[in-house]
């Protein structure tokens, strides 16, 4: 039996007087592919945020990796982080300064060598090895601000997969990038999950940014829990008209899903 | 001229272009240049304050870095998400805050019938007046400066790219955090009484700007920035005793220079690149 990862009890968090997240169980097991959809404001990133310490539940138990989240002193959840790849959603240019490609990658490294310490040759070779496996070594001198968004969220995944994490979290991995940078991101998840077996929680609110390897679909609306199973389960035209209006019909194909606009008005 | 009167004034000046320029490069890679003037403001309000205390020449000192200590704390330990106000604005609030304290100090003196000469030079400097017991005292928190960054150089390094990501990737972000907040002030305060606070401000800018305009990567920045910084104060002190003009005047205007110089330079590496 696989161990489980991520381990949610009767979990609330509440901010501003209204509840963003009530999930009363919740358990996903090692090498498991699940994605968290739903509309925008369901709770899906703050469920993320949960999960890494930067969002404290009001009550509730939340496990990662077998370690409780909350409460949790600083070090122990450092510590924990560093187990944990994290892509986070927004893009914005975080820095003035020009930082290359391969220092921000490096980023990952930096706190697995702990303070006082130098990254060591090793550590490098991991990042130099990451930048080559995403296709980003010809890049890895450039500036990371004169990338392209699609470069740039790649440079990101890179910096957590240098973690060398057991579990990896994307925040809506694909937002705001084009048809082609998608499709890349998404065989990028594909692909690491064939090579490593890494255990992936992605959440996203388009069903085109599901790989195939997703095996699992939360559906959060509201901040609870309303579905959870496989995706050709989960994914009726009912959901999905629940979820995005009565205009869209669900297209599925290789274990890929498309919601496409159907109806008068868009004939 | 009088070198051994002029010596000390050279080497505070390229000493406080460099210790201030390398500094720059934190301060406006996170797009925070605000901090600096918000943070030498309090320590002038710190002086002002410690000068009604009776306090005079380098007793100043303690209290105008408690004051740009406590500022900085408050600006960088404050989350903007939890006090639903923004950094700049609350930076905006602070430097207020902090001038009409010291203005209201300064409003004392008179009240007390207490001299501020000493005090008003803080705001503009006395580059001129500089002695090697300020020299020493510019070059120790030099070597504090390079004794930080060398200590968490990689952990500035993600900070620098986002604290969010740095935190996301175990880095102890609270500690680094601090320490660098610390460090601005120490390196702040302690030029301020020397070069000014407005002349401080160009000096933690414009170096850092240039260099990034110039160079990709953390390490160039920060030894290209230095040394921008450097050439400001020592430029600026030859191009003052050239022309007997004002020496920080000088100062600010070549390191602006050098900002122009190095847009111009990028301008033309975009175009040749095209």
């Amino acid at each position: 039996m696989k161990a489980p990862v991520v381990e949610i009890r009767s979990l609330r968090v509440r901010r501003g007087g209204r509840t963003v997240l009530q999930v009363e169980r919740l358990e996903v097991v090692e090498g498991e592919v699940v994605v968290v959809l739903g509309p925008n404001g369901a709770g899906k990133s703050t469920l993320l945020k949960c999960a890494l310490g930067f969002t404290r539940p009001n009550s509730g138990e939340f496990r990662v990796l077998g370690h409780p989240v909350w409460p949790s002193a600083a070090a122990p959840l450092c510590a924990l982080r560093r187990r944990i790849g994290y892509v986070p959603q927004m893009l914005a240019a975080h820095s003035e300064m020009p930082l290359t490609v391969r220092e921000v990658a490096a980023i990952g490294r930096t706190g697995i060598a702990g303070l006082f310490r130098r990254l060591t040759r090793s550590d490098w070779n991991i990042i130099d090895d990451w930048l080559e496996r995403l296709g980003l070594a010809d890049l890895a001198g450039q500036a990371y601000a004169g990338l392209s968004s699609g470069e740039q969220r790649k440079t990101l995944i890179a910096k957590a997969m240098v973690q060398q994490p057991e579990m990896l979290l994307l925040d809506e991995p694909t937002a705001n990038l084009d048809l082609f940078w998608r499709e890349q991101i998404v065989d990028l998840l594909q692909r690491l999950h064939e090579e490593t077996g890494l255990t992936i929680l992605l959440v996203c609110h388009e069903l085109e940014a599901v790989p195939p390897c997703c095996r699992r679909l939360l559906v959060l609306r509201d901040g609870r829990l309303i579905a959870d199973g496989p995706p050709e389960n989960v994914l009726t035209r009912q959901m999905v008209e629940n979820l995005y209006g009565s205009r869209l019909r669900l297209f599925t194909a290789d274990r890929r899903y498309a919601a496409v606009p159907v109806g008068e008005a868009f004939i | 001229m009088d070198l051994l009167f002029w010596a000390p004034v050279v080497c505070c000046g390229a000493l406080a272009g460099a210790s201030t320029g390398f500094l720059g490069t934190y301060i406006v890679g996170m797009r925070i240049p605000f901090l600096g003037i918000c943070v030498s403001h309090a320590a002038l309000t710190g002086a002002v304050y410690g000068g009604l205390c009776g306090l005079t020449g380098p007793m100043l000192l303690p209290p105008a870095l408690a004051g740009a200590v406590i500022a900085a704390l408050l600006l960088g330990t404050l989350d903007p998400q939890s006090s639903r106000i923004d950094s700049n604005v609350l930076m905006g609030i602070l430097f207020s805050l902090t001038m009409g304290l010291a203005f209201l100090g300064l409003g004392l003196y008179g009240i007390y019938d207490i001299s501020d000469n000493e005090v008003r030079s803080l705001l503009w400097g006395s580059l001129n007046f500089c002695r090697w017991s300020d020299f020493y005292i510019m070059a120790a928190a030099a070597v504090l400066e390079i004794v930080v960054v060398a200590a968490f150089y990689k952990e500035l390094r993600a900070i620098l790219f986002s604290r969010v990501h740095a935190a996301a990737a175990g880095v102890p972000v609270v500690p680094v955090w601090t320490a660098l907040l610390i460090l601005t002030s120490v390196v702040l305060t302690v030029n301020f009484q020397t070069v000014g606070g407005l002349m401080i401000y160009s000096l933690l800018t414009n170096p850092a700007v240039a260099a990034f305009l110039l160079v990709k990567g953390y390490g160039k920045a920060l030894a290209l920035s230095a040394l921008f910084g450097l050439l400001s104060g020592l430029g600026g002190f030859l191009l003052a005793a050239a022309t007997d003009l004002p020496t920080g005047a000088m100062i600010v205007i070549l390191s602006s220079l050098l900002v122009g110089l190095a847009w111009a330079i990028s301008g033309l590496r975009r175009r040749a690149g095209r």
